[in-house]
């Protein structure tokens, strides 16, 4: 019989860093994970609260979460637990050597491949876009030659209308050598630069263009795929600041994230279960005994104290919908929220200035994370929902998805 | 005053066979569109060339034309046309009366309907459900110098007494408004030829009727599945390369410009279908449309589903007393080229011009050969090849091959779902008639697969930026923008199942991501402030 006493379900951001709270307390801990997790589809900053309800910039996240609805996660997480989880995932990161920093009452703005502006928290130094931008004259926009989905021309074009025409731009190209007949991407070219002999041909052909403290390069997620020290050689062999974007899939920094949380995992002992689909539970009341989980050759059942939630919501099979108005979420068959009538599941609009109804889709739950149901009583008693399974917020619209992703886990692990 | 011998209006499949018949037999015309080509219920069908077997009961007339010409079309349009086959199936709570009138029917018009054994209806189409009871088989399946105008739409009709003369249009981009003369003028509306007759005072009856379809993520048939019984909706399963679409529905809209999809529409179809493919839940649906068909009602005749699917042509000057204008009205798809065919015919006769009709015997699209394809294939994405080739054209497809030769990067392929290069999409930016993303995916399929252009909308709007002649092709995120609302209209109402991991997706890659929006600007000292005019309101 396979028994700890905190079984973690989901291998994302939300799952990792609660198997790794619980660990750090001293629990042991079993970590069920499916798939590969959706780090290597996440920017890996931490977004708190870009935008409040109707769409409005938010200027200071942690003041800005008190005024929110009731029923939002930030809510039941509470601002202290937010602070405290903040704390905890900054000392990881930065014993594994990419610290992060910012703050919960201002906004850092990080720049996308596509030239916009990203509010966000907290960011690895390579990322950190506001604190660079001040004092900087001219901005070269560094391409890579056949990388795909990194397209200079259209990021500097819509950088300037964010940062203003005071400036001089640049566009330049650099030669990896990694062309020859197929797509490369951002995780080809941090490997590259993961090499010696990459980062000297790196910054021998962007040497002409710097050399002055007044220059800032932008290069797409590229400097190496692990920890910040790519990064702190390059930018010191150039003489200035250098700051990467955010970027579509595969996300080298949300892969360097993953790394810091799957190797302090490993280091604390905590028995990592891939490839695992957890496909139900055996309940006794309002406790949960064991979960059922199915692997190529087998079922097995995972007996713990105590259960978390963290398998990603509709994106990754969490919560389930079939039908119309009827989701499901198909572990512990918790009861999911959702908002009902065709009228109110969508926008008209895909970017619009309302969040969207579907999104708001998942489970509630009291302020220990207890899953509840309509009338706010807690249907397990041993069960914690976190991340994306949480209902009542648009993680998109609002910016805020591994904010309450790392605020839940954390006090999901602490309970 | 611009000048041209016949003015068509309407860039659907009716007005753009008539310019291509018309200008094979050398006559001067030009067709006016006000928005893309084939952009109407031209493109929102089945994409299906009915056997006629569907109106082999109740309307024998159209289902001879359409027996006829979908051989013809097979033999012109030969890379364009998938023979996929059809197949007419009965369930145990359809009426066994109906098969024995419909077996008639076939006859009477010239269908070969062969009759299977369960046996092989379930060899060949496995899904089907067991409640199938009877199962059948029927084998189905500028080079002249036209001019043509898309985003101008006609604003006047221009008349001088009793004779049309020309027509007043407006660039729907600039704005600017002009005059373009013509001896006859045409219209070919389609659900839009009402009230183009309107404007010429006239009244043609047309009732637009919107049909709803559903697109599914997977091949889940391999012929052309039929439902038989006194057709209805959604009974028709239509594979197409890698996807299937179910439809239709039948209502009475009083305009055609109403595309809108509800929840409702999709339910019904799904509950339909599902007798016939008792699994069809559990496939992923990409998206759902509509089109509105263009119904002919002749003074007093019954509309919807049970108006005739025959077409009509309409000469002002017998029935209302106005020279130089005729509408054309009615038909369907696969009859397209015949009714095409017809108006031509009485044009040339107006015009004294005795040339005949070719569009029978001439290959729609000039085929590319096989030696073109297989070079091609070295450098192509091998399922790719053969598609590119239909929809580019040999002289189009020969330049995006020599691009890919001589320039390797643009081998990158820029929408992985439906194997579009950077080559080709190049290609088609360039062209004078794309002002918009969505006008390229029209041309090459661009952002219509598995991901619905979670990955191309980026790759696309840089291609765009850079090629585009249109001063709106430079703003990269607006085209973004309204490539992914495009999308966005489909997937709405199917927002369901495992759409909904792809809406997931996409928003958490443009909107969190990328901020798509783009409102947000920085100051001197590196603080955020929110644009003026900026953000997504629009």
């Amino acid at each position: 019989m396979i028994r700890s006493e905190v079984v973690v379900i989901g291998g994302g951001f939300a799952g990792l860093t609660a198997a790794l709270a619980a660990a750090k307390r001293g629990q042991t801990v079993t970590l069920l994970t499916y798939g590969e997790g959706t780090l290597p589809l996440n920017s890996g900053v931490i977004d708190v609260l870009g935008y409040d309800e109707n769409h409005n910039f938010v200027e200071n996240p942690i003041a800005a979460i008190e005024k929110l609805p009731e029923t939002h996660p930030y809510k039941k997480i509470g601002v202290k637990a937010l602070q405290e989880a903040v704390e905890f995932f900054c000392g990881v990161a930065r014993k594994n050597h990419i610290p992060y920093h910012g703050s919960l009452d201002h906004q850092m703005m990080v720049p996308t491949a596509i030239g916009t502006l990203k509010p966000t928290c907290l960011t690895p130094h390579s990322l950190s876009g506001s604190e660079v931008f001040p004092g900087k004259k001219k901005i070269v926009v560094v391409g890579i030659k056949g990388l795909k989905d990194f397209y200079g021309d259209i990021m500097m074009e819509n950088l300037k209308k964010a940062l203003g025409e005071g400036r001089e731009y640049q566009l330049v190209e650099v030669d990896t050598g990694l062309t020859g007949g197929r797509d490369i991407t951002t995780q080809d070219v941090a490997r590259w630069l993961d090499t010696d002999a990459g980062t000297a041909s790196f910054t021998k052909q962007l040497k002409a263009y710097g050399g002055e403290t007044d220059v800032l390069f932008i290069v797409p997620q590229v400097l190496g795929t692990k920890g910040h020290a790519c990064y702190q050689t390059i930018s010191s062999r150039l003489g200035t600041d250098v700051l990467e974007t955010t970027c579509l899939p595969p996300s080298v920094n949300g892969m360097r994230l993953q790394h810091v949380l799957v190797d302090s995992l490993r280091e604390m002992g905590v028995d990592i279960v891939e490839n695992t689909k957890v496909i139900g539970s055996e309940k006794d009341g309002k406790t949960v005994k064991a979960v059922i989980a199915k692997t190529a050759s087998n079922e097995r059942k995972y007996y713990a104290k105590k259960f978390i939630l963290a398998t990603g919501g509709f994106y990754s099979g969490g919560i389930t919908m079939r039908d119309f108005e009827q989701p499901k979420e198909p572990i512990f068959d918790l009861p999911v929220s959702f908002v009902k009538g065709e009228e109110n599941w969508t926008n008209k609009e895909l970017f619009g200035n309302a969040p969207q109804g579907f999104a708001k889709t998942g489970i509630l739950t009291d302020e220990a994370l207890h899953p509840v149901d309509e009338s706010g009583t807690v249907v397990l008693e041993n069960v914690h929902v976190v991340g994306r399974d949480l209902g009542g917020y648009d993680f998109c619209f609002e910016h805020s998805g591994n904010g309450v992703a790392l605020a839940s886990a954390y006090k999901a692990a602490m309970m | 005053m611009e000048k041209a011998t016949v003015v068509v209006i309407g860039g659907g499949a009716t007005g753009v066979g008539i310019l291509r018949d018309l200008a094979m037999r050398g006559v001067d015309v030009m067709l006016v569109e006000k928005r893309d080509l084939i952009n109407g219920a031209s493109s929102r069908y089945h994409g299906l060339l009915h056997s006629g077997g569907r109106y082999a009961v109740k309307d024998q007339e159209a289902a001879k034309e359409c027996i006829e010409e979908n051989t013809i079309l097979r033999k012109i349009g030969k890379s364009c046309v998938e023979a996929s086959g059809g197949m007419f199936v009965r369930l145990d709570s359809d009426d066994p009366d109906y098969e024995k009138s419909w077996v008639e029917g076939c006859k009477v018009s010239g269908i070969e309907a062969k009759h299977i054994s369960l046996d092989e209806a379930f060899h060949l189409e496995p899904r089907l459900s067991k409640h199938v009871v009877s199962a059948y088989l029927v084998d189905s399946a500028k080079r002249y110098g036209g001019r043509l105008k898309t985003y101008t739409e006609v604003i006047s009709i221009l008349k001088d007494g009793d004779e049309v003369h020309g027509v007043k249009v407006r660039d729907v981009f600039s704005g600017e408004e002009y005059e373009i003369g013509c001896d006859i003028l045409i219209n070919a509306g389609g659900g839009w030829a009402g009230k183009i007759a309107e404007m010429a005072g006239l009244e043609v009856g047309v009732q637009p009727d919107k049909g709803t379809l559903l697109a599914f993520n997977q091949r889940i048939a391999n012929h052309v599945v039929n439902r038989l019984h006194k057709s209805s909706d959604g009974d028709i399963f239509v594979p197409h390369g890698s996807i299937t679409i179910l439809g239709t529905t039948s209502m009475s809209i009083p305009d055609a410009e109403d595309t809108s999809t509800s929840r409702e529409e999709v339910e019904k179809l799904l509950s339909i279908g599902e007798q016939t493919f008792e699994h069809l839940r559990d496939y992923r649906l990409l998206r759902c449309f509509a089109g509105s068909r263009p119904l002919y009602i002749p003074p007093g005749g019954v509309k919807g589903r049970g108006a005739s699917r025959g077409f009509a042509i309409v000469d002002h000057a017998e029935q209302d007393g106005l020279k130089g204008m005729l509408t054309i009205v009615g038909g369907k798809f696969t009859t397209y080229r015949l009714m095409a065919e017809r108006m031509s015919d009485k044009v040339c006769e107006k015009l004294g011009n005795h040339e005949k009709c070719r569009t029978a015997e001439e290959p729609l699209v000039p085929q590319v050969s096989e030696e073109a394809k297989a070079e091609a294939r070295k450098y192509f994405p091998s399922y790719g090849t053969n598609l590119a080739a239909t929809r580019l054209g040999p002289e189009r497809f020969a330049r995006v091959v020599d691009t890919l030769k001589r320039e390797p990067e643009k081998r990158e392929i820029v929408c992985e779902c439906e194997n579009v290069t950077r080559a080709e999409v190049e290609e088609i930016a360039k062209e004078l008639s794309s002002y918009k993303i969505n006008d390229v995916r029209r041309r090459t399929r661009l952002g219509m697969g598995t991901c619905q252009a979670n990955f191309c909308a980026l790759r696309s709007a840089s291609v765009f930026a850079k090629c585009g002649h249109a001063e709106i092709a430079k703003d990269s995120l607006g085209q973004m923008k309204e490539f992914l609302q495009g999308r966005w209209k489909g997937i709405r109402p199917v927002l369901m199942g495992r759409t909904l991991r792809e809406a997931e997706m996409t928003r958490g890659l443009y909107e969190l991501n990328f901020n798509v929006t783009g409102d947000l600007v920085l100051d001197a000292d590196g603080n955020a402030k929110v644009q003026e005019n900026g953000g997504n309101a629009k």
